[in-house]
């Protein structure tokens, strides 16, 4: 049975982080709880140092908490062995990252296709998929130029289209707009406005006020809890 | 498919660690043909006319000595009883000398029985007849040297009389051909006669001597056996199946095989350390690209795969060139070695065969394989939360 919209795709419980510091404990998050619905839109900010980052790598199981849980469509991560949460993160999970991450040495397209090979789509299926997704981001004929050759903002969209390769159930992006101008940034709105639309669930860390100003929910974290939520 | 991109984001770099590369496996392969090289083409060379024993006199090895076995004819008959023997060929090596104009020319002469000899194939002209007691052959460095062809008269002169520094004795033979002589050295002057007129040049004549016989077994199998048979019914002489000689000449070469080993081993540490010299930097340079790969879901065997592919292209291409290298270097080696005085000029140094080149590529292989181990575990273990949070500050 295939999840429905109102469903809950992530849920964090009393999630704890400590790091060794210097030969002190820094406590990254402190009891942090958060459910995200299918089909949502969620915004997390917060000044530096609140935990926003820490959070979103353990929503999307790069990190292990030091206390709490985390559970993606329902598969509480914890005691996942690491080929599971890897594929975990291939197939439930999309990442948008600040500075884009594509590898430079791929097209557009091949960036794309490259969670798809990894899922083991044919050859045929993932170029027809990749080119839909460039296309759906608006870059169907930069599909063949190397990441290289592409602009901060056309970057970001192939990353994006990259995130949506497998048709995840959470797309998790961090500071999406954060190397972008402001021109570029406001494209990008638009770009996550719709992919929300089309029944993409978001949850974005974000200094971009007008970025979090679409969100339907925005979550403020400060010194490693959450401080307040606030219905969009 | 990004492996093979990755080794073209530095093209420089790859090409140097290829060029590297390429230079220590010429170095490697030339070590594992010249550790069984040598061995292999003596026993080539020894086994080269299907005689598969040599008896020479008591202590010695063929041509080892100038010392020689008296009574050949009847000895010949005692060897040639044995059911299995099928061909006995005495050989008599002796110096003489050939006129030339007013000079002589010392040259090595081989007396021989036609019709069962091992130690010549004829190149021109015609070969020597059974009884044809007033032909000879000259090898072509000789014929060269003494302005010889089939047809001429060569002049021969046996032992000088130390004292009065004349000839004892003076043969004229014609010449009927050019033949090689298979364990001469390169540019070595020498020439085949019958037995009995080296002999008699040499003054060995009444005690019937000769250097050696080379006997052929029916079959190889049998090699080893007659051997013990013929050593057993003659003690008097020493009988070594080309086995036994092969493995004295190996007992001779053991520090000349192990230095060789030694050294090929050295320029395959090295090839390790440089592709994983190479493979760490640059998987070190990447662990941005890397964690965020296996953020987005890559597994740790395609990561593993893809630093190791990059690692065995880097030994395939750098290897492939090196064979060729290694080739071209061990033919020329290989021509400057065998100009050594008194060696064979058909003895190899190096012996290029496809199981020593097979192995020298699956050693080589497993080595480039081998380098990418230990990046291949730095890239696998890259923790992935710490090197994006590194990368983003």
């Amino acid at each position: 049975m295939s999840p429905q919209p109102g469903e809950i795709a992530l849920r964090a419980i009393e999630l704890r982080k400590d790091y060794p510091m210097n030969g002190e404990t820094v406590h990254a998050l402190r009891g942090v709880s958060l459910e995200v619905r299918r089909g949502e839109y969620v915004a997390i900010v917060g000044p530096s140092g609140s935990g926003k980052s820490t959070l979103l790598q353990l929503l999307g199981g790069l990190d292990e908490p030091s206390a709490g849980s985390v559970l993606v469509d329902g598969v509480a991560l914890a005691g996942l062995d690491d080929r599971t949460l890897t594929r975990l993160r291939l197939t439930r999970l999309g990442f948008v990252f600040q500075r884009f991450h594509l590898l430079p040495v791929l097209t557009a397209i091949e960036n794309v296709e490259l969670p798809l090979s990894e899922a083991g789509v044919s050859r045929a299926e993932r170029r027809a998929r990749a080119l839909e997704l460039l296309g759906y981001v608006g870059l169907a004929e930069r599909a063949a130029h190397r990441a290289t050759q592409l602009s901060g903002g056309e970057m970001q969209r192939v990353a994006i289209a990259r995130a949506l390769a497998n048709r995840p159930a959470v797309i998790l992006a961090d500071e999406p707009t954060g190397e972008l101008d402001a021109a570029t940034g406001r494209s990008m709105l638009e770009l996550f406005r719709r992919l929300n639309q089309d029944g993409t669930t978001l949850v974005v860390i974000t200094h971009d006020e007008h970025l979090a100003a679409e969100a339907g929910r925005v979550v403020h974290m400060l010194d490693g809890r959450i401080a307040v939520g606030r219905q969009g | 498919m990004t492996w093979w991109r990755n080794l073209l984001r530095h093209p420089l770099r790859s090409a140097l660690a290829v060029a590297g590369i390429t230079v220590t496996t010429a170095m490697l392969l030339d070590m594992v043909l010249l550790g069984g090289g040598l061995e292999r083409s003596f026993e080539r060379l020894l086994l080269g006319r299907g005689y598969q024993i040599r008896v020479s006199p008591s202590g010695t090895l063929p041509f080892d000595t100038e010392t020689t076995i008296p009574g050949a004819a009847a000895l010949r008959l005692g060897l040639e009883a044995d059911p299995e023997v099928t061909g006995v060929a005495p050989v008599l090596g002796a110096s003489v000398f050939a006129r030339a104009g007013d000079t002589l020319v010392a040259v090595f002469a081989y007396g021989i029985d036609p019709e069962v000899q091992a130690i010549y194939q004829p190149l021109s002209g015609s070969d020597l007849a059974a009884g044809d007691s007033l032909g000879v052959l000259l090898s072509a460095p000789a014929a060269a040297r003494l302005g010889m062809a089939p047809g001429d008269t060569l002049v021969l002169v046996g032992r000088l009389d130390p004292q009065l520094a004349t000839a004892a004795i003076e043969r004229r033979l014609v010449v009927r051909g050019v033949a090689r002589l298979l364990y001469d050295s390169r540019g070595q002057l020498s020439l085949v006669a019958l037995l009995p007129v080296v002999q008699s040049l040499a003054g060995l004549r009444e005690e019937d001597r000769v250097s050696a016989f080379v006997v052929r077994a029916r079959s190889d199998d049998q090699a080893d056996a007659v051997t013990a048979r013929l050593r057993s019914a003659h003690p008097g002489i020493e009988v070594n199946s080309v086995t036994d000689m092969v493995r004295h000449f190996r007992e001779r070469l053991v520090y000349f095989r192990q230095l060789s080993y030694i050294l090929g081993s050295i320029s395959l540490v090295v090839t390790v350390l440089l592709v994983t010299t190479l493979m760490t930097i640059t998987v070190n340079e990447r662990l941005g690209e890397i964690a965020t790969l296996r953020a987005i879901g890559v597994s740790r065997a395609t990561v593993v795969r893809s630093v190791m592919l990059e690692g065995a292209t880097l030994t395939v291409v750098g290897g492939g060139l090196g064979i060729v290298l290694g080739l071209a270097t061990a033919r020329y080696l290989d021509a400057i070695l065998t100009t050594f005085p008194g060696l064979p000029a058909a003895i190899s140094f190096f012996v290029p065969e496809p199981d020593r080149l097979l192995l020298a590529g699956v050693v080589l292989f497993l080595a480039g394989v081998g380098a990418g181990v230990y990046p291949a575990i730095i890239a696998a273990r890259a923790p992935i939360a710490d090197t994006l949070r590194a990368e983003a500050t």
